[in-house]
């Protein structure tokens, strides 16, 4: 496999997953800069080509809040999950948990199988 | 800081006028959010360091396409309709430009075939342009509206009422059904036009055949009505079935038996042709007239015979 191959996959991998990864950092609230502080912090690399554009998608889906706020002598604006986005977050961390449990059972089998 | 104004107002120039204000303002945010980070790390920001941090962003027109991402003119699901439609409706304006042209070469003294295939041409490109023009729009029309739910058809189906699973020849495509169609109306046209001319333009027309050829292709154009209607009915099954084969097998047979029947008869051309005195001798065009009938015969005893294999592996 080329590495532009892999990157593609792991592109179209993790797509899916930084949608889940945004929503459930935003149970508080941030602005672009600081979320994506937070997502590394935990080991999500994202860049910013990609972050701001998926948090004003999911604003405008009505999955987040959003307000501007003065702080530190300049205007930010400040993100947090909506009711709605609360909600998906719920359903989706469901889906998520049983995709991982199927997909790990998957991952080991073929693991041990490759030993 | 002037870098960072001009790349975001390079960014906003990329993006939609209701977009720009909004996106610039958010943009402009989440750079001075890293600048101001870099700045805690690095101290006082030289020009260098925020073109790093700019050309780590993106360039503009990236970035603004990140932020809105550009439309298709027509929406990916409805491109196989609009395919569709612009097939048939090509098809539909190939087919009134041969019978326009058709008409016009016929009720002309010097129109030769030439001039004919390029008045047929060129006639059929601008109707094709503006058909597809009007086509292309329709369908970015109906893209601009909210999508719906997927429409009944695809919504409503049972796995039974589909076609069975045969080979590839199976399928008949539109192109051809359209072929056939341009070639009877075609040869309808041909056949009748001379009903409707008036004493003066059947006179100054370029009419080259004989009067018995002319009698005897009146007798065969129920053929060419037939071959229309089994067009129109392979365009709404569009696929062959049993009963189709042997409809099109009778079909091209008699057009066969039809066409060597024409060719044995002669003359075929009229003795009067002026046009072509002085550059060849009546008998070499009647020679030449009636191998032409020999080998368009050929064409449906291909098909006569191809359909006839189809129906054997059926």
């Amino acid at each position: 496999m080329t590495t532009a191959q892999l990157d593609k996959m792991r592109l179209e991998l993790r797509r899916g997953v930084l949608v889940l990864a945004v929503l459930a950092s935003l149970k508080q609230p941030h602005y672009g800069y600081s979320l994506r502080r937070q997502l590394q912090e935990r080991g999500i690399e994202i860049d910013e080509g990609t972050l701001y554009p998926l948090i004003r998608r999911l604003a405008e889906q009505g999955l987040l809040d959003s307000e501007w706020q003065q702080g530190e002598g300049r205007e930010r604006r400040y993100y947090q999950l909506s009711e709605l986005g609360a909600d998906l977050l719920s359903q989706l961390t469901d889906e998520w948990q049983q995709l991982n449990a199927a997909l790990s059972s998957l991952l080991g089998g073929a693991t041990q199988e490759s030993n | 800081m002037d870098l960072v104004q001009r790349y975001i107002a390079a960014v906003q120039r990329e993006l939609p006028e209701s977009k720009q204000q909004e996106i610039g303002r958010e943009l402009q945010a989440n750079i001075m959010d890293q600048l101001d980070a870099l700045a805690e790390q690095k101290g006082e920001l030289a020009d260098i360091d925020i073109v790093a941090v700019l050309k780590h962003m993106g360039h503009p027109r990236v970035v603004a396409r990140q932020f809105v991402p550009p439309q298709p003119l027509i929406r990916l699901s409805y491109m196989p309709l609009y395919q569709n439609t612009l097939f048939m409706v090509l098809g539909i304006l190939f087919l009134l430009q041969v019978v326009q042209t058709t008409v016009s070469w016929l009720s002309s003294a010097d129109m030769g075939l030439v001039r004919y295939l390029f008045s047929l041409a060129s006639g059929f490109l601008d109707d094709a342009i503006f058909g597809f023009a009007c086509i292309t729009l329709g369908f970015w029309a109906m893209s601009r509206q909210p999508p719906t739910q997927s429409d009944a058809c695809e919504t409503d189906w049972q796995p039974e009422h589909l076609p069975k699973a045969g080979p590839g020849w199976q399928h008949i495509s539109v192109q051809d059904i359209f072929t056939d169609l341009a070639t009877y109306t075609f040869l309808l046209v041909v056949i009748w036009y001379p009903v409707w001319m008036s004493a003066d333009q059947a006179e100054s027309s370029g009419f080259v055949l004989s009067d018995q050829t002319h009698l005897l292709l009146k007798w065969f154009s129920p053929l060419a009505v037939l071959g229309i209607v089994v067009s129109l009915w392979q365009l709404r099954q569009r696929l062959w079935s049993h009963r189709m084969l042997m409809g099109n097998i009778a079909l091209n047979l008699a057009l066969v038996a039809a066409t060597l029947t024409l060719a044995a008869s002669g003359p075929l051309l009229s003795a009067d042709i002026d046009q072509w005195q002085g550059v060849f001798e009546l008998v070499d065009l009647e020679r030449s007239a009636m191998l032409t009938l020999i080998i368009i015969a050929m064409f449906p005893l291909w098909e006569a015979g191809r359909d006839l294999l189809r129906l054997r592996k059926m």
